[in-house]
């Protein structure tokens, strides 16, 4: 008897892994990420040089050492993270000297030519090149301006942005160390803040350190004053001695996310196959040929355990694929640093998401293939299906608050709704739950996915064979009380 | 003799709904047996039942002499009126599915279902996804399906239905190959000429309950020979016709019942008068008009023994 079952689901899995278009779908996810992926970067890199000119109507005027001190801030950056490889790098100009282009350029080359192993440093300091050469001045004598009043020369310079010659031009006020009356900021594009806090932090220091030293307050104090408090993460470790936090801890804690995501996509995906399957079957009427070798419930079964298979076959190329690229993106990108072994390697994560994805798969897939087996269309089972898709939209909305408090009362409710129980479970792996916890909410997850089994297949005995209009739902109601 | 499927006070409901009344009949092994009826009286939940798809409420069913059907279940073969392929399996596959279905094994399933296509003339398409296939193609292939197990009692639900003449002749050949090795064939249909031509015995029901059962001979037993014509002529003038009670006028031929007592011979005199006939023939009424008599009679509130007697006695 068993065996039919088997060959119904044989049958279910072949028909889906033989076609060309399933592995083009599988394929077509990773395909799609890198080119999300590697969209953004060349997008990033395609981003325009920004111009922008600054009339300074300081006294005695403060433009110059703005200019220097945005300047140095990345080269500083620079120079800090390469402090971190233990190198010296006398190419940073002194304190006072504005850095020409010449420089940059020199400086660039020699980080290029760093060891693989300063990658670290690199990536950091390239960052601060980044803006070094995305953002570039044009002074006043250039557009030939500088013999202008200030007025005429801001006129000049609006037109210029005007006509998009210019990205933006900053005014500097004239008593800085008084207010900060005349400092303008004039552009057509105020939703790309790049330029403007990138020169607003650097003509903070500088306005800051002039009314320090008006102020008369002596330097080590004004640096003391200045000071930020940041806390350093500490964590108890094993020996419950407090210890540094490692980055694979901090890998582990958002792990669930993951996780969770995987399996929400999973579940939801393959139960929704099995529901287009179904309908699908019944529109071209060969479930009564079936019904006259297998038994409904061999059917149905065999349609969840085949798709199950189909769905799985899925989820494992994707998890492959995941890991191809966990493996080979330290490689490619610089500074990718993912502890893999460490959550591959902990059974919290890897034979927790086998069995919630099992047993999540299964509630839904029978909720499915009764909503599937009592329609003749999909837009009919589309209507049936809301409800089903609000309540696994809930887990997906908790999903970050969960993982950040993960033994908080939200994520202990939710994992006891066995609807829920898969994914708040999961999400929580991180807490991780109490063992009774996992017990508990184990059996009743259990105990619901053998009486939704039941009750699907007392629908789908009666429902599969109907034709016209679905039942209401009082009438289902009624096919679950007969035998 | 020996009965492929019997069944006793078989009752079937849905909720408030009687599908299925009372139903007591008794298919001999190896005939062809036909379950006429109009739509919606009950045939073809009589066969779900037949072939535990369905429940009986009430009463027995003894198929090939298990009292319950799921035991023989590899042992029938089953046509449903609804019938379907996957189109995206290969024609071969899928008639060994339905074979390993019905538990044979792999290999001899595969090699039966070559075997059959060839047989019946799709050697050709054997290795061709279904949804290639014509209408007609596919009927095969559903039969096909249907008997690659080597059914001893196979159930066909309109079978007949939606067919061209061709295919209609080839589905009939296949019942009747099925009979010839031995076979029992039940199928269900309106189309009662077919059932004539093709039935040893039958039943019909009529708003689920069974109003008549037996061969052909016994059920037109007792029942009013009709006056039957081919002719040319316009046929309206028949309506005028003296002593006639009822006409099936078919356009080129009509089937006469005269009121009782009256003279045949007087009728035909009074009809090559007004039309041109061609052939004039006196026998028992066909299959169609005791049908369609068994509905107005049990319409009008009256059980097959009234039949008789609305029919009159010549």
């Amino acid at each position: 008897m068993a065996n039919k079952t088997l060959l119904v689901a044989q049958r279910e899995y072949l028909e889906n892994v033989r076609t060309k278009t399933f592995w083009l779908g599988i394929l077509a996810v990773p395909v799609l990420i890198i080119i999300s992926l590697g969209a953004g970067w060349v997008l990033n890199k395609l981003k325009e040089v920004k111009t922008y000119a600054v009339v300074d109507n300081s006294e005695p005027t403060i433009g110059r050492r703005v200019e220097m001190t945005a300047r140095q801030g990345d080269l500083r950056a620079f120079q800090k993270a390469m402090s971190k490889t233990g190198k010296a790098f006398a190419a940073v100009p002194d304190k006072g000297e504005l850095p020409n282009n010449e420089d940059t350029d020199r400086l660039y080359q020699a980080m290029l030519d760093m060891p693989a192993t300063d990658m670290q440093a690199m990536v950091e300091a390239s960052k601060g090149f980044d803006k070094a050469k995305k953002f570039q001045r044009i002074s006043l004598s250039e557009l030939e301006l500088d013999h202008l009043e200030p007025a005429e020369q801001e006129k000049a310079l609006a037109k210029l942005v005007d006509d998009e010659k210019l990205f933006a031009f900053f005014t500097l006020g004239k008593n800085p160390t008084k207010d900060l009356e005349g400092f303008n900021y004039v552009s057509n594009n105020l939703t790309d803040r790049e330029l403007r806090d990138w020169y607003d932090n650097a003509a903070t220091q500088v306005v800051q350190s002039l009314r320090i030293r008006d102020a008369k307050i002596p330097r080590n104090v004004a640096q003391r004053l200045q000071e930020k408090v940041e806390f350093r993460e500490k964590n108890i470790d094993d020996t419950g001695a407090i210890s540094d936090v490692k980055v694979s801890q901090k890998a582990n804690k958002y792990a669930p996310v993951a996780f969770v995501y995987l399996l929400w996509i999973a579940v939801f995906s393959i139960a929704q196959m099995l529901l287009t399957n179904t309908v699908e079957e019944k529109s071209i009427r060969i479930m009564e040929v079936l019904l006259s070798s297998v038994s409904p419930s061999q059917l149905m079964s065999g349609k969840i355990w085949g798709i199950a298979a189909t769905g799985l076959t899925m989820v494992l190329s994707w998890v492959g694929f995941a890991l191809i690229g966990v493996w080979l993106a330290p490689m490619i990108i610089s500074g990718f640093d993912f502890p893999l072994m460490a959550v591959v390697g902990d059974p919290r994560y890897l034979i927790s998401f086998v069995a919630y994805f099992m047993a999540g798969y299964l509630l839904y897939a029978a909720v499915l293939v009764a909503i599937g087996s009592v329609c003749n269309t999909l837009k009919e089972a589309q209507n049936l299906m809301q409800p089903v898709i609000i309540m696994l939209i809930v887990p997906l909305v908790a999903m970050i608050p969960i993982v950040q408090e993960p033994n908080g009362l939200v994520a202990k409710v939710m994992s006891y709704i066995p609807l829920f129980t898969p994914f708040t479970m999961m999400n929580r792996a991180g807490g991780p739950p109490e063992t009774y916890e996992y017990v508990i909410t184990g059996i009743l997850l259990l105990a619901t996915v053998i009486f939704a089994f039941k009750a699907a297949g007392k629908i789908f005995r009666v429902g599969v064979l109907m034709t016209g209009k679905p039942p209401k739902l009082r009438e289902i109601f009624g096919w679950l009380r007969q035998s | 003799m020996d009965h492929a499927l019997t069944l006793d006070g078989v009752t079937k409901r849905f909720g408030q709904f009687t599908a299925v009344s009372d139903l007591s009949l008794k298919v001999p092994k190896g005939s062809i047996y036909g379950f006429l009826g109009q739509n919606g009286a009950g045939k073809t939940t009589t066969i779900r039942m037949v072939m535990s798809i369905f429940h009986q409420d009430e009463g027995t069913i003894s198929v090939l002499g298990h009292s319950d059907a799921s035991q023989v279940k590899d042992r029938l073969g089953y046509l449903p009126e609804e019938k379907g392929l996957y189109k995206k399996m290969k024609t071969a596959e899928i008639v060994a599915y339905f074979g390993k279905l019905k538990g044979m094994d792999k290999s001899t399933a595969n090699l039966k279902a070559r075997e059959l296509l060839t047989q019946y003339g799709l050697g050709d398409w054997m290795d061709k996804k279904c949804e290639a296939m014509s209408k007609g193609m596919g009927q095969k292939v559903q039969i096909l399906g249907t008997i690659i197990h080597n059914p001893d009692l196979v159930i066909l639900d309109e079978p007949f239905s939606g067919l061209d003449p061709v295919n209609r002749d080839m589905m009939r050949d296949t019942i009747l190959d099925m009979k010839r090795e031995g076979r029992t064939v039940i199928f269900s249909t309106h189309v009662m000429e077919q059932a004539e031509q093709l039935c040893d015995a039958m039943m019909m029901l009529h708003k689920s309950k069974l109003a008549f059962e037996g061969t052909v001979a016994e059920i037109k037993q007792g029942l009013d020979k009709g006056i039957r014509i081919d002719y040319d002529g316009d046929g309206s003038v028949l309506q005028q016709l003296p002593n006639q009670e009822r006409i099936n006028d078919n356009n080129k031929s009509a089937e006469i019942f005269l009121k009782p007592g009256s003279d045949p011979q007087e009728a035909l005199r009074w009809l090559v008068d007004h039309l041109t006939i061609r052939s004039f023939d006196i026998s028992e009424p066909s299959l169609h008009e005791v049908f369609v008599r068994t509905v107005e009679a049990r319409d009008a509130g009256l059980t097959a023994a009234g039949l008789a007697a609305t029919g009159g006695n010549s």
